[in-house]
C-alpha cells in the first residue's frame, strides 16, 4: 500500500474517532478561546496599540492549544496499545506519521477558523484585506510546528517523560518559525500589505518543507523499534 | 508485495533491554501447520519473543528468518503476520466493526468490509458489532482482537495469552479456530499460562526460564 493510501486511512480514523466524541475539539478549542479571551482582558489596549499585543497573544494560544490537540491525539494511540495495531500492518511507517500530522492539522485549522476571527473582535482589528493572508500566515505557521511536534509525539509513544520531550524538544525547533509567524503577524497587524509579507510566507513555506521531509524521512527509524 | 513462508527459525536471538536480559540466544524452528506452545514464569522472555517474531522490536543479536526472507523485508512479511496481543490494541472509540474494517483496509483487502463481517459472525460478536470496544467486557474485546489478526489470513500466528477473559465456551470454539489455522497451514505460535489450554492447542510444548528454551532441552 502506497504511503498517501494509508495515511490517509490512519488520518480519517482520526477523525472519525473525532467526530464521535469530539473531545479534542472541545477540550482544545475552550482553551484557546480562553487564552485569547485572558489575553484581551490582561492587555489593556487600544486600536494604536492592540496590534502589538494580539500577535503574540493569537500565537500563544496557538501553540498551547496545539500541543495539547497532539498530545491528547496520541494518548488515544497509546490507550490499549491501539497503535501496534496500526504498526502491525504491512504499510510503511511515514504513513502513520503523516496521518496523524493530517489529522491534527485538520483538527487545528478547524480551531484557527474560529481563532482567528475571534482574535481580530477582542483586539478590534479591522479584518478588511487582512483576514484571508493572516488565515494564510496562521496556516503556514501551524503545518511546521504541528508536523515537529507528531514527529516527537511518535517517539514519545514509549517514552515515560514524553511530555517533557515535546517541551524541550520542540518548542526550541520550532522557535524560528513561530518567531517567523508572530513577525509577519504583527506586520499584518500593523498594515503591511500582502506582497510586504511574501518574504515571510517564503520563509515559512521553506520550514515547512524541511519539517515535514525530515519527518517523513525519520519517522520510518523512529517508529521501527519498540 | 505477498511474501510466503512455510517455516520461520531464529538463530541465537537475544533482546536486552538496557541491563536487563529478556531472551539470552534462543534457536527455533517454528513449521507450516504446527502449532507451538510457549509456558514459562512472568519475566521468562516469552512475550518479547513473540515481539521480536511480530517484528515489533529490533534483536539485540541472532536473526529471524521467515523462509527466505530476513527482516529488511519487515512492512511485506507484516501482511502474512497476524498478532493477538496481551493488550488489545483496539480502538476504544471504534465499534468491533469499525476496528475490524480499518484493520482490514489497512492490509490492503479489497473486500475489507465483507471480510470483517464473516469474521465477526465466525467469532460471534454480532450482538455488541456497532457498540464502541470500550463498551464491551474483556472477553467480548479478546474475540475481536483475535478476529483482527485473522482479517488477512497470516502465515504466521502468534497469540500472548489469547484465551485471558474467553468463558469456557468461547474457549472450546476458539482451540477448533484454531485447529482451523493449523489445516489451513499456518504456523501458530501460542504463549500461555494455562495448562489446560496449551494441552488442548499444542503439537509441542516449550518451557522458557530467564530468556532461555529449557524443556525441551536444546
Amino acid at each position: 500500500m502506497n504511503v498517501l493510501r494509508a495515511a490517509w486511512l490512519v488520518a480519517l480514523k482520526d477523525l472519525q474517532l473525532e467526530l464521535r466524541t469530539k473531545e479534542i475539539l472541545t477540550s482544545t478549542g475552550l482553551f484557546a478561546v480562553l487564552v485569547v479571551t485572558l489575553g484581551s482582558l490582561a492587555f489593556y489596549t487600544d486600536p494604536v496599540s492592540s496590534p502589538n499585543v494580539a500577535p503574540g497573544v493569537l500565537w500563544i494560544s496557538i501553540l498551547f492549544c496545539g500541543i495539547l490537540l497532539i498530545g491528547r491525539s496520541w494518548a488515544l494511540e497509546r490507550e490499549n496499545d491501539a497503535v501496534f495495531g496500526l504498526l502491525m500492518s504491512p504499510i510503511p511507517r511515514a504513513s502513520i506519521y503523516v496521518g496523524k500530522t493530517v489529522s491534527a492539522l485538520a483538527l487545528l485549522f478547524t480551531i484557527e477558523l474560529l481563532l482567528v476571527p475571534l482574535c481580530m473582535v477582542f483586539f478590534q482589528i479591522e479584518p478588511r484585506g487582512i483576514l484571508f493572508p493572516l488565515l494564510a500566515l496562521v496556516f503556514l505557521g501551524s503545518i511546521g510546528f504541528v508536523s515537529t511536534a507528531t514527529l516527537f509525539s511518535a517517539v514519545g509513544i514509549r517514552t515515560r517523560a514524553r511530555d517533557l520531550m515535546l517541551s524541550v524538544l520542540v518548542f526550541p525547533l520550532v522557535a524560528p518559525a513561530l518567531l517567523a509567524s508572530a513577525v509577519a503577524t504583527r506586520e499584518l497587524f500593523a498594515g503591511a500589505t500582502t506582497t510586504e509579507i511574501l518574504g515571510w510566507m517564503r520563509i515559512l513555506t521553506a520550514f515547512d518543507l524541511l519539517f515535514v521531509a525530515f519527518g517523513v524521512w525519520v519517522s520510518r527509524y523512529l517508529l521501527s523499534e519498540t | 508485495m505477498k511474501l510466503d513462508f512455510e517455516e520461520v527459525g531464529v538463530t541465537d536471538l537475544g533482546k536486552s533491554y538496557g541491563p536487563t536480559l529478556a531472551l539470552a540466544g534462543v534457536d527455533l524452528r517454528f513449521t507450516a501447520g504446527t502449532v507451538t506452545v510457549i509456558r514459562g514464569a512472568n519475566g521468562s522472555g516469552k512475550s518479547t519473543l513473540l515481539w521480536l517474531l511480530a517484528l515489533l522490536a529490533h534483536p539485540t543479536k541472532g536473526a529471524i528468518r521467515y523462509g527466505r526472507y530476513g527482516v529488511a523485508h519487515a512492512d511485506d512479511l507484516r501482511g502474512r503476520i497476524g498478532f493477538v496481543a496481551h493488550q488489545l490494541q483496539l480502538y476504544p472509540g471504534l465499534s468491533g466493526r469499525e476496528n475490524l474494517v480499518l484493520a482490514a483496509k489497512l492490509q490492503g483487502i479489497s473486500y475489507a468490509n465483507e471480510r470483517a463481517e464473516a469474521l465477526g459472525e465466525a467469532l460471534g460478536v454480532g450482538e455488541y458489532w456497532d457498540r464502541p470496544i470500550r463498551t464491551y467486557s474483556r472477553g467480548q474485546a479478546q474475540r475481536v482482537s483475535i478476529a483482527r489478526a485473522l482479517l488477512h489470513e497470516p502465515r504466521l500466528l502468534l497469540m500472548d495469552e489469547p484465551a485471558t477473559g474467553l468463558d469456557v465456551k468461547s474457549t472450546d470454539s476458539f482451540v477448533g479456530l484454531i485447529e482451523q489455522e493449523k489445516q489451513r497451514g499456518a504456523i501458530v505460535v501460542v504463549v500461555t499460562h494455562e495448562a489446560k489450554f496449551a494441552n488442548a492447542v499444542g503439537d509441542r510444548i516449550l518451557q522458557m526460564e530467564r530468556g532461555r528454551i529449557v524443556e525441551p532441552a536444546p
